[in-house]
């Protein structure tokens, strides 16, 4: 890969991959209370954000309530998965070719 | 765009520092799921045992023996549903009895009074010194609930039991319920 993945690149979004693909694949993802924890954005901005990787098809978010109240999980998709990973290894292309 | 070494390695280091962070999360609510069962544990426990010290006082390991259980049922079925039975949780389990049973019997012949501080604050030992890898909040809830016990071996007199109950059994809960926020 010679190029960053333009979705990826953002460093909110960046985060948001890190901390999804760091759960593993069979769990329910992460809140977006702990996203928004993780990742030092605003309410505003990490919705945002993740439109965007929901559009690129690299997150599922999924609404609920629990009790009365609303609850947004976030999980990367297969296809977010390979597209972190290829970025990640276009990141480290670059600190090796230095 | 072209992104040059210093960026792609500050973004890395991003993205390892997230990481981090997100593992220390899972594994902080993995224990703090357990700490709050040990509490209700301990709690039942030193209750039983100071309405019928007689009876309870030498039986209190039917009591743990539900803990026991119930941990590898946490983390059998809750914490990693479809994970293989947590061998190494129970291969520590019987370390940690074999080890205070041998002092707490053989070595100490410790009296009831110090058998009960000696297995909650051998249990908060072990949390002390996971900290020291693990993440702060470990060490801080090991050695403040040690505080707390030592403090009531040493003043509560006839109350001791029910101190007790609610160091190492409320004392365990409220600390997990604060790392699952932690």
């Amino acid at each position: 890969m010679d190029a960053p993945d333009d979705v990826i690149h953002q460093p909110i979004r960046l985060r948001v991959m890190a901390a999804l693909t760091a759960c593993d694949p069979g769990d329910e993802g992460l809140d977006f209370t702990q996203l928004k924890k993780l990742t030092g954005a605003t309410d505003g901005n990490l919705g945002a954000h993740l439109d965007h990787l929901a559009r690129a098809g690299y997150v599922e978010v999924t609404k609920a309530f629990v009790g009365r109240r609303p609850r947004t999980t976030v999980k990367a998709s297969a296809q977010g998965r390979a597209a972190f990973a290829r970025h990640v290894a276009f990141l480290k292309s670059i600190i090796a070719g230095a | 765009m072209t992104v040059r070494s210093d960026e792609a390695a500050a973004m890395l280091a991003d993205v390892d520092s997230v990481v981090a962070r997100v593992k220390q999360s899972r594994l902080y609510r993995t224990a703090a799921l357990i700490m709050i069962l040990w509490g209700v544990v301990n709690l039942a426990r030193d209750v039983l045992i100071a309405l019928a010290p007689a009876w309870f006082g030498p039986r209190w390991f039917l009591i743990d023996a539900i803990g026991i259980i119930g941990t590898l049922a946490l983390l059998r079925w809750v914490v990693e549903p479809g994970a293989r039975f947590p061998l190494r949780m129970l291969a520590a389990f019987c370390l940690f009895y074999a080890f205070g049973w041998i002092w707490a019997n053989f070595l100490g012949g410790f009296g009831p009074r110090e058998q009960m501080v000696f297995w909650p604050t051998l249990f908060l030992f072990g949390y002390a010194l996971a900290g020291l890898w693990f993440g702060a909040a470990f060490s801080a809830i090991g050695l403040g609930l040690t505080a707390l016990i030592l403090v009531a071996y040493v003043w509560s007199g006839a109350a001791f039991a029910l101190w007790l109950a609610a160091v190492s059994g409320g004392g365990f809960i409220l600390c997990g319920l604060w790392m699952r926020r932690a």
